[in-house]
């Protein structure tokens, strides 16, 4: 737990278990949330031979372990994913996949229907080069991180531009392969500008407002961010991808929490382990926090190494009930937090 | 079947470059792979020297660029979970290394090695132990072998962690003798007994569980966990060992020190590098040679390499364009020659699995004895593969690489004749010798396209086509499938 001077973050419990089908998540990257505590939670699978593409799907479960069941598979026809990178759920409860490889926006009913599928490959305004992610905004409109083309692009629910912002640079208002983006209550934009290693905010007409983080692994530093999420009292949460973390920064600017993964096994995952008993004993008694001193990349091989770290933190949603859902896309999970305010 | 003629380009081969660039790209191939006409051209700038002492010193250029990258759009890549992800990764790598040198020894290193994903159902792990071989490859023999010996994938794959004081297991002191330092015939069964006592007590941590995982191939609840070393003092037999003669409380460390010291380990370790970097067919002067410098060094790669480099044998003109590629330098070097993969596409899958299609699964070597190499690469089903694979690499002409190649071709004149558009092609791709048959072949292919003309707008589209289906020619002779 770590505490700051007007909230506080706990660990609350995980909830996946990594599994091709059914249920459970393989190389999770991204979730949305419905309403009761549901979850959608896009699968991207990998890699992409014929025999994996079923591994990509959408799980639809809750907050509570509550299996509801899946849809969706790999492929290039109508309503089947490649590289799935995005889901956002709209306030008609429509479902809005990205899919990177297929370069598209493909839309489901709230059931798991495919209906279209809109998006154009390019550089030109209005096209796409691998969508990233999506987020809605108050007026309904949807925004869009189109990483290759380094700007944030804002489209009608059924694809017609609408404007955009930025381009390639490390000036106020440029990106480098922009990954997540949010929006608050306002309609401001919160922009995960991966490969400046900082998060960006702009007004909801693109205007830049301020940024977070320089490159480093350092408190308030960052390495590549992939997501980034916001409350309604200003805290900022980001998805410390490359350092293998969360950092929350309070209104002020200052770092209020870092999170570095607390993991333990979900009710699936218990399951398992009571069905395979000689498992669960031998794991019983391990030391599943080894002594871990990796010559290389040490974030990323402690988090190989320490299973209840965060390893490729890749999104991170927030709920009106104050808890706080990472995508642990390299463990095939999600961790919830609670905020206490 | 199996090829067994070892091939040979002959005496009747046509050079097209002269012998200071023809020696540059025979560096360049060997130590790396499959360089383009601009690598070609810097290595010929610098001097043959300078080129191979930088080639020798990886650490000076940046790793992987492009790393972050390939975690971020092939997730099964950041996690290296499964075994066709690790492979594209190590392909990705090859392709993109800007450490050519670096990437070779690992996979020499790898095939010596030879650690599989087969029995350890941990992909990660054997990537890992890719890493040391990048990081120690050019170093200290015996500091490869410590780290050899430490590695997790090394003392899972030969059973180390069951290596106890009370009850010792002989499968790494026996290997470590014969396969990776020595050479049978040089050690006795006692050496044998005594090594592995030396070795009790090198495991990892959670052994047992570890253990329970891999046996059954479970990656439950989370994936896999990353092996770690660990040194248990209290399961050591540090009681007196005589090993090759020493008499002592010896220690793992103490046993790789005695065998970097021996003349055989010298000898062997020589004559697997001439093996790979030279020629298959063994030349007994040139590996004492080699193996002095290991002796006279106390067993510095870096050193043996240099002098491998720069020696005389290694310019031969019979040993150049006389090896066969494995599949990994054929499918990763014709990528780097075409410019593909230099960002993340999902179609990494489909090269790596080219490069098991071809008999070379990476990451995952058939026995602890690696793969047989030579003109075992190539019997006449994985030859179509070995054609296709690189002539589809070669088939856009978007591609940067290729792209360069015509634009360099054009270089030449705005009208090509047949002779002329293939010399020119070859020239761009960095291949300054083939036979006349090879030549007479290519030539017979332009023959009915007559002049191709590069000097009318109406005809570019045309010539461009031309020039990839003499490059698809090219990619299928036997000089571009040597090395």
């Amino acid at each position: 737990m770590t505490t700051t001077m007007t909230a506080t973050f706990t660990y609350s419990h995980t909830v996946g278990f990594l599994a091709y089908r059914g249920r459970g998540f393989i190389h999770p990257v991204d979730l949305t949330l419905g309403g009761n505590g549901v979850m959608y939670v896009l699968n991207r699978g990998g890699a992409e031979s014929v025999t994996r593409l079923d591994l990509k799907r959408v799980c639809v479960c809750t907050a509570d372990e509550g299996y509801i069941g899946e849809w969706g598979t790999g492929g290039t026809e109508d309503g089947q994913f490649w590289w799935p990178s995005a889901i956002v759920r709209t306030g008609d409860g429509s479902l809005y996949v990205a899919d990177e490889a297929l370069q598209r926006i493909i839309v489901f009913s709230p059931e798991g229907e495919f209906i279209r599928h809109w998006g154009e490959v390019g550089d030109a305004p209005g096209q796409i080069n691998r969508p990233a992610d999506i987020a809605v905004a108050p007026d309904g409109s949807l925004l869009i991180s189109d990483g290759m083309n380094h700007r944030i692009q804002r489209f009608t629910v059924d694809g017609e531009y609408l404007g955009g912002w930025g381009g390639y640079g490390a000036q106020a208002g440029q990106f480098n392969t922009p990954w997540r983006l949010a929006c608050d209550a306002d309609g401001n934009v919160f922009v995960a500008d991966w490969r400046n290693d900082r998060v960006q905010a702009f007004t909801p007409d693109g205007r830049f407002v301020g940024q977070w983080g320089v490159s480093g692994d350092g408190k308030g530093q960052l390495n590549r961010p992939s997501s980034v999420a916001v409350d309604d009292e200003g805290y900022i949460y980001v998805s410390d991808w490359g350092n293998e973390r969360v950092q929350i920064f309070a209104p002020d600017g200052e770092v209020a929490a870092i999170l570095l993964g607390d993991a333990t096994t979900s009710s699936w995952a218990d399951d398992y382990l009571a069905a395979n008993p000689d498992e669960q004993r031998a794991r019983r008694e391990a030391d599943l926090a080894p002594a871990v001193n990796p010559w290389r990349d040490h974030r990323r091989e402690t988090s190989a190494g320490v299973e209840k770290f965060f390893w490729g933190p890749s999104a991170i949603n927030l709920d009106a009930q104050g808890r706080i859902y990472v995508v642990d896309s390299c463990r095939h999970r999600v961790q919830i937090y609670r905020k206490n305010s | 079947m199996t090829l067994t003629q070892q091939p040979q380009l002959g005496a009747a081969r046509i050079a097209l470059a002269n012998a200071e660039t023809i020696r540059a790209a025979h560096l360049l191939r060997r130590a790396g792979f499959t360089p383009t006409r601009a690598e070609i051209d810097r290595a010929v700038g610098r001097g043959y020297e300078a080129t191979v002492d930088e080639l020798l010193h990886p650490e000076d250029r940046p790793d992987l660029e492009i790393e972050d990258l390939i975690r971020r759009y092939h997730v099964d890549q950041n996690s290296l979970m499964l075994l066709e992800s690790s492979q594209g990764y190590w392909m990705y790598r090859i392709i993109n290394s800007q450490r050519p040198l670096e990437e070779k020894m690992a996979l020499f290193w790898h095939g010596l090695f030879a650690t599989a994903y087969g029995k350890l159902n941990h992909a990660k792990a054997v990537v890992n132990q890719t890493h040391t071989f990048r990081r120690h490859g050019l170093g200290k023999f015996a500091d490869i072998l410590v780290e050899l010996s430490r590695d997790p994938a090394m003392i899972f794959w030969l059973d180390n962690k069951d290596n106890h004081r009370d009850a010792p297991n002989e499968n790494y002191g026996r290997e470590l003798l014969e396969l990776f330092s020595m050479g049978i015939g040089n050690y006795t069964e006692a050496d044998v007994k005594a090594a592995a006592r030396a070795f009790t007590g090198w495991t990892i941590d959670n052994a047992e569980y570890m253990s329970i995982r891999a046996s059954r191939d479970s990656f439950w609840p989370y994936g896999r966990i990353d092996w770690q070393f660990r040194y248990r003092e209290d399961d050591h037999d540090d009681t007196e060992k005589t090993f090759l003669g020493h008499t002592g409380p010896l220690s793992g460390q103490d046993v790789i020190d005695i065998i970097v010291q021996q003349p055989a380990t010298a000898h062997y370790i020589a004559g697997k590098l001439y093996n790979f970097f030279v020629s298959d067919r063994p030349d007994e002067e040139a590996i004492g040679i080699m193996a002095d410098e290991f002796t006279r060094t106390g067993g510095d790669i870096r050193a043996v390499m240099r002098r491998m480099f720069l020696s005389d044998f290694f310019a031969d003109e019979a040993v150049r364009l006389g090896r066969v590629k494995s599949p990994a330098e054929l499918v990763g070097g014709t990528a780097r020659l075409a410019g593909s993969h230099q960002s993340p596409e999902w179609t990494i899958s489909n090269l790596a699995m080219d490069v098991n299609f071809m008999g070379q699964e990476i990451l995952n070597p058939p026995t602890v004895e690696g793969w047989h190499t030579g003109m075992e690469w190539i019997d006449t089903g994985n030859l179509v593969e070995r054609i296709n694979a690189a002539g589809a690499e070669m088939r856009d002409t978007a591609r940067p690489g290729v792209r360069a190649i015509i634009d360099r071709v054009k270089t030449r004149g705005d009208r090509l004749e047949p002779r002329q558009l293939a010399e020119a092609c070859l020239d761009a791709m960095g291949m300054f010798e083939v036979s006349d048959g090879t030549m007479d072949s290519l030539v017979a292919l332009a023959a009915p396209w007559g002049e191709i003309r590069f000097d009318r707008a109406d005809s570019i589209g045309c010539a461009e086509e031309r020039v990839v289906e003499m490059l698809q020619l090219i990619v299928a002779s036997r000089e571009y499938q040597l090395a």
